[in-house]
């Protein structure tokens, strides 16, 4: 031992010193404290939906949602349990059923130096209120006025209760009020205060970012730089992975997970989703206005062969319209195959040579078609005939819209980890006009009060509501659906987003 | 001359014109609201109607065609409905990953299409004639999605000798331009093959053989040439087809070029895309159309004069 390391039993003055003083420096080191010294390495990641805009209030894609959440901070996160959580936004309460206060984050910068503070959430706030151009503003018509409360205190009264006010501001992004001298310019070149700095993109293909140094939370982010391409193409975005030129990609269908599985390097990672494969019913219309028809339909689909054998066990049986972890979901009983008695309310109802149209939106959801003939011929066992209409997405919409179907090949993700949207869209008079047509005072008078700030109150009806139309099978529940990944072994800290995001922030590679 | 080339170009005019409104009703026809495309699935009626007012859509067609064609003569091709941003500027910026794709394409066909049909006609009847053969019947028969995934498994997944897709330095383009050329290649190789076959039978070409030329002057300079009139003719329109050929090509190798544009914006409906996509492309079309035609003239005097 002695003869292999001659030198550390002889570490002189002069070496004692130097390499004490090192030390010191590096430990010394501005950053180091806080993990910056430790950010190394670039991601990239393979989306499957494509980003469009760069303006945080001019879309409502998930794809969109997760990248711009790099760049720009929302006032509000929510993490994968579905618990809303400080970012821009230190704390936030109820003043009265219509006021909200929230209390600002201090010593937060935009990338160009410019401080963070009310003036930026006014200006955020009334942007998505004001400009009815904007895809998101429809969601802030509710609000009367958005007013400062000092620096770091922000006002936001509404017309009518608006719970979910803190749920939606998880999707928008915080602006500088710089924005609105040139907005086109703006996002063409986009400064938000997120954990990176846009460097390019290209419209629809891809965005670069590099890190934030001076990001707001210490140790974010783990990375230099971060890339997002949009890739539709499914066998295109998992040859990327496998072959190393991507280290995460999102929407994986359950037939490629062995695929990915058997391939070096690669894993997978899966969460049930807060999304629920739900198809609508056109309830102004015969055959399937009627109760006892739909319960039929229902009894007769065996939910669990779909789930076994064409999700490959990718699927959870579905409990509630709400999934679990969000307010208001509460466990409902099953619904059942029983193919018996489904023949048995046909036959009292006088139903006979019955038939259904099923429109489905070409390729929108992975194994749809399988599934649909699946469903088809467990149909056909009770006597009823399913008609599959593949139609293109567009033209889907518009018999949606125009009414000409029976079911709706649907799902809905609960973006923003609230049930209010759905409820409000698809339960209330309103809301369902041109989409289900459902009606019904009782659940329109629910989902009202249920809009309160109160979560105790939130439970409460969102659990009365979920019951009432879950008795009326008022949609067809069928499952609720997993969130698959593909993720490169070198990536750490990646967490399975329920809501479908990848948010790369926190993660490091190796 | 100078009427021929008049009269050609005052055909092409005519014919972007047709273009353009061919483009435009049909886009109208098409069932689906861009509104209720670019909105979320919960998005009120209020909402969708006031989107379609602000994109212009509640106009008579009539009327919006005028204002087309007026912002059009302006080199403004409108607003593109999903990226809020100029349509032509959308465009534009994919045009040179497109055009890089189409040029490599092209390059590969008329390279190894050439080259192929020369070398199979003048062995005609051999082994390389018939090896050549079955690689041009391959090339026409492989479908341009499975050629695609399966070079992108071989090169890209398991040897890891070039990227699987986008578009990051020139070894991104082998791939796909390989998978684009497949069939043009294959097409330029037979037609050149059966139009060598022809005039190597020409009795000038035996006249030419007979005083003593060498077997590399007939073939390239007297044979080539003659056979190379509808050889030309097939590559001028196999760069249109190119174009239109590359909208699936873009999609398996994630090229960020027109054609993965333009599938994305038919599906979404976003007409000022599609609108510029089309004339854009048409205007090229018809424009190597009348190259190749003005091209004739340079080859075959006798056009000159019809």
């Amino acid at each position: 031992m002695r003869e292999q390391h001659p030198q550390l039993d002889h570490i002189g003055r002069r070496d004692f010193l130097t390499v004490s003083a090192a030390g010191l420096a590096l430990a010394s080191a501005p950053g180091l404290a806080a993990g910056q010294a430790k950010r190394s390495g670039e991601i990239a990641a393979g989306l499957s939906e494509r980003m469009l805009t760069l303006d945080p209030a001019n879309h409502y894609s998930i794809s969109t949602t997760s990248v711009l959440r790099h760049l720009f901070d929302p006032l509000i996160d929510v993490t994968n349990d579905s618990k809303f959580v400080p970012a821009l936004a230190e704390t936030w309460r109820p003043v009265n059923n219509t006021t909200w206060r929230f209390t600002l984050r201090k010593g937060v910068t935009f990338h160009d130096g410019t401080p963070f503070n009310a003036d930026s959430v006014v200006f955020t706030l009334k942007r998505v209120h004001d400009n009815t151009k904007l895809i998101k503003s429809f969601v802030y018509q509710d609000i009367e006025s958005v007013e400062k409360d000092g620096d770091y205190g922000v006002i936001v009264t509404s017309k009518r209760p608006f719970g979910s006010l803190p749920a939606h501001l998880t999707m928008l992004g915080m602006l500088p009020p710089s924005a609105g001298r040139n907005e086109e310019a703006f996002f063409q070149k986009p400064i938000g205060t997120g954990p990176f700095r846009f460097a390019s993109w290209t419209h629809g293909d891809q965005i670069a970012m590099t890190a934030n140094p001076t990001y707001w939370k210490p140790g974010i982010p783990k990375v230099e730089k971060v890339t997002f391409r949009f890739i539709p193409e499914l066998s295109t975005r998992t040859a990327a992975l496998r072959a190393g030129e991507l280290q995460v990609i999102d929407r994986v269908t359950p037939d490629l997970v062995e695929t990915l599985k058997g391939t070096r390097g690669v894993k997978v990672l899966d969460v049930p989703a807060i999304e629920a494969q739900r198809w609508i019913f056109q309830l102004g219309r015969e055959p399937v206005k009627d109760q006892r028809l739909r319960q039929a339909i229902s009894l007769a689909i065996d939910r669990s062969v779909i789930i076994k054998e064409l999700l490959r066990g990718y699927g959870r049986p579905v409990d509630s319209p709400v999934p679990p972890g969000l307010i208001g979901h509460t466990s409902l009983p099953p619904k059942v195959y029983d193919p018996e008695k489904a023949r048995q309310i046909l036959k009292q109802a006088g139903y006979s040579n019955v038939s259904v149209d099923i429109v489905l939106m070409k390729d929108f959801y992975p194994k749809q078609l399988e599934i649909a003939q699946a469903v088809a011929a467990m149909l056909g066992d009770v006597g009823i005939k399913l008609n599959i209409k593949n139609l293109e997405i567009a033209a889907a919409r518009e018999q949606r819209t125009a009414g000409t179907y029976d079911l709706f090949f649907s799902g809905w993700a609960h973006m923003p980890h609230d049930p209010d949207w759905y409820f409000g869209q698809w339960f209330t008079k309103a809301g369902a006009e041109k989409l289900t047509r459902y009606t019904n005072p009782r659940v329109e008078q629910l989902i009202a009060e249920g809009r309160v700030p109160d979560p105790k109150v939130r439970q409460a009806k969102y659990e009365e509501i979920g019951r009432i139309v879950w008795d009326e099978d008022a949609e067809l529940w069928l499952y609720y659906t997993v969130a698959i990944y593909g993720v490169s072994d070198r990536l750490r800290n990646f967490e399975a987003r329920r809501d479908y995001y990848v948010l790369l922030s926190d993660v490091g590679i190796v | 001359m100078r009427t021929y080339i008049l009269r050609r170009v005052a055909q092409s005019a005519l014919t972007l014109l047709g273009v353009s409104v061919l483009v435009f009703v049909i886009l109208r026809v098409l069932p689906g609201d861009p509104a209720r495309m670019l909105l979320p699935d919960g998005a009120p009626e209020s909402a969708v109607a006031e989107l379609n007012r602000q994109l212009g859509l509640h106009e008579p067609l009539i009327v919006q065609y005028g204002l087309f064609l007026r912002s059009v003569a302006h080199g403004d091709f409108g607003q593109s409905f999903q990226y809020r941003a100029p349509a032509l500027r959308v465009v534009l910026e994919r045009l040179p990953a497109t055009v890089q794709l189409t040029l490599a394409a092209m390059l590969v066909t008329i390279a190894v299409g050439v080259s192929l049909g020369i070398f199979t006609a003048v062995r005609r009847g051999t082994r390389y004639d018939v090896a050549g053969t079955i690689v041009a019947v391959l090339g026409q028969s492989l479908p341009n999605f499975w050629l695609g995934i399966m070079l992108i498994l071989l090169f890209g997944v398991a040897l890891r000798w070039l990227p699987t897709s986008g578009f990051a330095s020139w070894t991104s383009l082998v791939l796909p331009a390989i998978t684009l050329a497949a069939f043009p290649t294959a097409l330029v190789a037979r037609l050149t093959r059966s139009s060598m076959l022809e005039i190597l039978n020409r009795d000038y070409i035996r006249t030419g053989r007979a005083k003593g030329l060498t077997e590399q002057s007939v073939v390239l300079r007297h044979a080539l040439r003659n056979a190379a009139i509808p050889v030309l003719t097939v590559i001028g329109l196999q760069i249109g087809a190119l174009l239109g050929g590359a909208v699936i090509t873009e999609s398996v190798f994630a090229w960020p070029g027109m054609g993965k544009l333009i599938v994305d914006a038919i599906f979404f409906r976003d007409f000022p895309v599609v609108q510029t996509v089309l004339i854009l492309s048409a205007t090229v079309f018809v424009a190597i159309n009348l190259l190749v035609d003005l091209l004739y003239t340079v080859i075959d005097p006798r056009i000159r004069y019809l």
